[in-house]
């Protein structure tokens, strides 16, 4: 058996790799259960480490540290998934006040420490 | 450049031509899409009429519901059915959709209900239905309703500059002293604080426009803090003080939605001049002009009038109020007779078990399964498989609506759609009890009488069960979290070095959805002790304890429920995903066990799993596992296959046949193989980790020859017909213990030993793998040597406890695994399977002479061997998995 001969076909660009990574880092982040926020809106926490600068990374993805950038994301009809850092200057409670008055259904993924 | 092209919603209606409008309507509820609704019609029961609540459907390709939307047909589909309102409500989505058609003059829609009855929700989704954009929810508790015509706003200038260089500050923690002194003195709902009252942010939006003394006050406030921080000399950092129009006038002029939520919780009296506004928004009006009286106040600038008029609406505009029940508290207030004859708010039932159920499978999966099934039961019943793909679809769109992907417990629930059904009505019917249970205002007239004495309305108001509970013990329940071992579970306590980090075992991932039932009925007893039974009220929890068992929460009735074929919670949404109905993501996992345990099997293989099969492969080496016929009669199985040259060849599994020493010996043959032809221990445990092939496995190793052995009929030796139960009077026919070796007894519980190939350096022989199985609850446990590590994860998933005879604590590992097995069994059962096991293994042995040991203590016992052993013995390469066949 060779471990040599196909190695090039199993090349991925950087850029799926991210996509692929991010992808991961979202389910790994959903097995451990959503919060229910108001209108559909459900809250992941992300481990902080590979698979929360995955998420951070993903292109279609707004960071929020401040209750004013939360509330730009959450209101931005371009973002669908909002990243909330170790160090955001919000809180749980923040969080559910922004997303019970702006009626909308999104996907946050805050980071914690394991 | 190219002009964006503006929204149709926020045009003028006048200003739309017909293809236009056209463009925005989106049928719902036609002959081929039929919506679920709910309301009174007139049931014909035995020559009498009666007016009864009914769940059907609106399918009608003439006059169907109507979405005015600007979002694309298949998100408003997947929104209106996913995120489907209650039954109950149904109704009031179908008024609502009606008064949101473009040319409808009355754009208001009041709803009154108790807390966390969805009320908000259901405005924000229409609103939601027809735009991308959020709906405005505003907070009318305690508030001053004239400013939702003319409000004081703080003014902070293009790009909020100066909010900005604060927060920048207060997350660097370099604001100067006094001016954090300053900001906590910002309105209570403008600043978030930590339990050492130290300030850990500021809600710039709620302060912007947070009253009109409060941003007087506040912009006194950050006028010194600018100063302070040197940041009234920076270009950008303006502060300002404006009147303005409020959030009403700008949602019509914007030609947007807003929910006034809470509305007769806000502040008495300050609604008096909205009532013509009001007669305006539900059409009496045609043109209403309202002043502003903070036009100039403290020489601010802004609009002295405003006049709304029927030719600028826009179909965009609508206006939702909420308001709880006048009970429910004292702030609620009672609104003016002129308000309630305007509005005409309609009032939502209290919640049925239906809406439970439809709440609960939202929460679970993300879409109302129970209500969908209901309303399409006949269609979902003929093709299950059709039903779970569109469910599967809904929630796809759903999600991809919303961001983010469906998550894999979703996933698994939805492909096992009918043990949600299941399951959600019998949570649903519970927490119905539980509700009545401890509604204290209700509590003497729906059957509680009993409990007055310990539910009173504090009780009611804390611990009363609403959807927000069920939304809580569900948030608990789904994340896998550190569980309590059994009180008699084996423990170990290392005594030396603890001041260094504990030495961690290889970790066993578990899947979410494999004890997910198991976690919420667990966490549902403890909600239900620490509620009750722990704070004093014991009727109340003798109550809730029985209502667990009526609706079979966990299987404490499981001997009547095994008759009845009835599954409990728990069973229902303990979900493998080796029983995803994909082949396609079974040959995956398949794959990654396979290749996972082949490298450390033989860990000079560095090969990645594609060089050592493909997916495709796989597949077909699966295909051919579940297509296999007969194989239980024959006892044919397929092990692992680790031989280099037919697994890169494509053949990941290899055929395997179980041959009989007993007929060898019952036709006088000599044995015709030898130690080499017997499947390796190994080969055999990791078919039982892989999906399809452990189940195909598990149903072909029981016991065929004893019983025509005993009666001179054929044996089962490759191909030969296998035994049933005869119908002549033979002594067997009655022998429970013949039944539970042959798989065949009506309690679904079997026992049987195999042997395979063990090498270690005490060299190569037969070991023996005995096997017991509750078919029923899907359950095995497998004691033999010591299993792979790589195979333990999907062990899990497979329902396979696996114990190493070798292990010190073998022989309670052992007993917690057969009381699971047998749980609710009667303690006869625990007899007959020692006989079982009696019939091929001999225990005839010094050592147990005068003892009376139990099925744990043979299990592990290493000196007891079979006798006329069933041999797994590798068959016709010819006839492997993923060959040539």
């Amino acid at each position: 058996m060779s471990n040599t001969g196909k190695k090039a076909s199993h090349l991925m660009s950087t850029d799926t790799l991210e996509e692929v990574g991010a992808a991961v880092a979202q389910q790994k982040a959903m097995e451990r259960g959503p919060k229910f926020l108001p209108h559909g809106c459900r809250l992941f926490e992300v481990a902080s480490g590979w698979e929360s600068n995955m998420i951070r990374r993903d292109k279609g993805v707004a960071s929020a540290s401040t209750m004013l950038e939360l509330e730009d994301a959450i209101r931005s009809p371009d973002v669908k998934i909002v990243f909330i850092p170790l160090d955001a200057m919000v809180t749980a409670p923040d969080i559910e006040k922004i997303c019970q008055r702006n009626g909308v259904a999104k996907t946050l993924f805050k980071e914690v420490r394991e | 450049m190219t002009k964006e092209k503006p929204s149709l919603l926020k045009t003028k209606l006048k200003d739309l031509t017909p293809d236009e409008l056209q463009s925005l309507e989106k049928p719902l509820g036609t002959s081929d899409r039929p919506f679920p609704m709910w309301g009174s019609q007139r049931v014909e029961q035995n020559g009498r009429s009666d007016l009864e609540q009914v769940l059907s459907v609106i399918a009608d390709d003439t006059y169907p519901m109507k979405v005015f939307s600007e979002r694309p047909y298949k998100e408003v589909i997947a929104l209106a059915y996913g995120d489907m309102p209650t039954p109950s409500m149904l109704p009031l989505f179908f008024d609502g959709l009606e008064r949101r058609k473009p040319d409808s003059t009355n754009r208001t829609q009041m709803m009154i209900g108790d807390p966390g009855a969805g009320k908000s929700f259901l405005g924000a989704l229409q609103g939601r239905l027809r735009t991308k954009e959020p709906i405005e929810v505003l907070d009318c508790g305690g508030k001053n309703m004239r400013e939702l015509l003319f409000e004081m706003v703080l003014d902070f200038g293009a790009g909020e500059a100066l909010p900005r260089a604060i927060d920048k500050r207060l997350a660097a923690g370099t604001l100067e002293p006094l001016s954090l002194g300053l900001l906590k003195q910002l309105p209570d709902t403008a600043v978030t604080k930590d339990t050492d009252g130290n300030l850990q942010g500021i809600d710039w939006n709620a302060l912007k426009s947070a009253g009109n003394d409060k941003v007087e006050a506040a912009f006194e406030t950050l006028k010194k803090v600018s100063k302070i921080e040197g940041l009234d000399n920076a270009g950008g950092n303006a502060l300002g003080m404006n009147s303005q129009y409020g959030p009403l006038i700008q949602k019509f002029i914007k030609g947007e939605e807003i929910v006034l939520d809470e509305y007769n919780k806000s502040r008495e009296g300050t609604d008096d001049n909205l009532q013509t506004v009001w007669q305006f928004c539900i059409g009496e009006l045609k043109e209403c002009t309202v002043e502003n009286p903070l036009k100039n106040k403290d020489a601010t600038s802004g609009p002295s009038t405003f006049t709304f008029r029927r030719e600028d609406t826009k179909p965009g505009f609508f206006v939702t109020l909420t308001g709880n029940k006048k009970e429910d508290g004292v702030t609620t207030r009672s609104l003016n007779k002129s308000v309630y004859s305007r509005l005409s708010p309609q009032t939502l039932p209290d919640p049925d078990v239906i809406d439970w159920q439809h709440r609960i499978c939202q929460m679970i999966v993300g879409i109302p399964v129970s209500t969908l099934y209901t309303t399409f039961k006949d269609q979902a019943d003929k093709d299950p498989d059709a039903f779970g793909d569109w469910l599967l679809w809904l929630r796809r769109t759903k999600a991809e609506s919303e961001g983010g992907k469906v998550p894999e417990l979703q996933e698994t629930l939805l492909t096992n759609w009918k043990n949600v059904v299941n399951s959600s009505e019998k949570l649903a019917r519970f927490y119905d009890k539980w509700s009545k249970m401890t509604n204290s205002e209700a509590i003497t007239s729906n059957g509680n009488a009993d409990l007055v004495e310990e539910v009173d309305d504090e009780y009611s108001k804390k611990e009363g069960i609403d959807f927000r509970k069920i939304k809580q013990h569900l948030e608990e329940a789904i994340p896998i979290r550190p569980r309590m071992q059994k009180e008699d579970a084996p423990r170990f306590l290392d005594t030396k070095a603890w001041d260094k980090a504990p030495k961690l075992g290889e970790a066993i991932p578990e899947n979410p959805s494999l004890n997910l039932g198991t976690r919420l009925t667990e966490f549902l007893e403890r909600m239900v002790y620490e509620k009750s039974g722990a704070v004093g009220k014991h009727k109340l929890y003798d109550k809730l304890t029985k209502s667990m068992q009526e609706f079979a929460l966990r299987d404490i009735t499981l001997q009547e429920a095994a008759r009845s074929k009835q599954r409990s919670v728990e069973e229902d949404l303990n979900i493998s995903a080796f029983n995803d109905r994909d082949l396609n993501k079974q040959a995956n996992m398949a794959r990654k066990v396979f290749c996972e345990w082949l490298r450390q099997e033989n860990p000079e293989i560095k090969a990645t799993d594609d060089e050592i099969a493909t997916p495709r492969t796989f597949r077909t080496a699966i295909e051919q596992v579940a297509a296999a016929k007969d194989s239980a009669a024959k006892n044919e199985l397929f092990v692992a296959n680790r031989d280099p040259e037919t697994l890169y060849a494509g053949q990941p599994l290899m055929s395997a046949i179980i041959k009989d020493a007993a007929v060898y010996v019952a036709q006088s043959k000599e044995i015709d193989f030898t130690l080499q032809d017997l499947v390796h221990h190994d080969d055999f445990l990791a078919s039982l980790a892989l999906p399809t092939v452990s189940a195909k496995n598990l149903s072909s190793v029981w016991e065929q020859n004893i019983r025509p052995l005993t009666r001179s009929e054929p044996a089962n030796d490759r191909g030969a017909a296998a035994s049933a139960p005869a119908s002549g009077g033979s002594i067997l026919d009655h022998d429970e213990a013949l039944y539970i070796a042959e798989n065949k007894s009506d309690k679904k519980i079997a026992t049987t030993s195999l042997q395979v190939l063990w090498s270690d350096e005490q060299g190569e022989r037969p070991v023996s793998v005995h096997i017991v199985r509750n078919e029923a609850r899907g359950k095995t446990l497998v004691v033999s040597e010591h299993a792979p590590s790589k195979l333990l994860s999907a062990f899990k998933e497979a329902g396979v406890t696996h114990v190493d005879r070798h292990d010190p604590n073998a022989q309670t590992k052992v007993e917690a695994a057969l009381a699971d097995i047998t749980r609710g069994m009667p303690g006869s059962v625990k007899d007959r399977l020692v006989d079982a096991f009696k019939y091929r293994n001999d225990v005839d042995l010094p050592h147990l002479k005068g003892k009376n040991p139990g099925l744990a203590d043979l299990l592990v016992d290493e000196k007891i061997d079979m006798m006329y052993a069933k041999y797994l013995v590798k068959n016709d390469k010819k006839k492997a998995a993923g060959g040539p066949g």
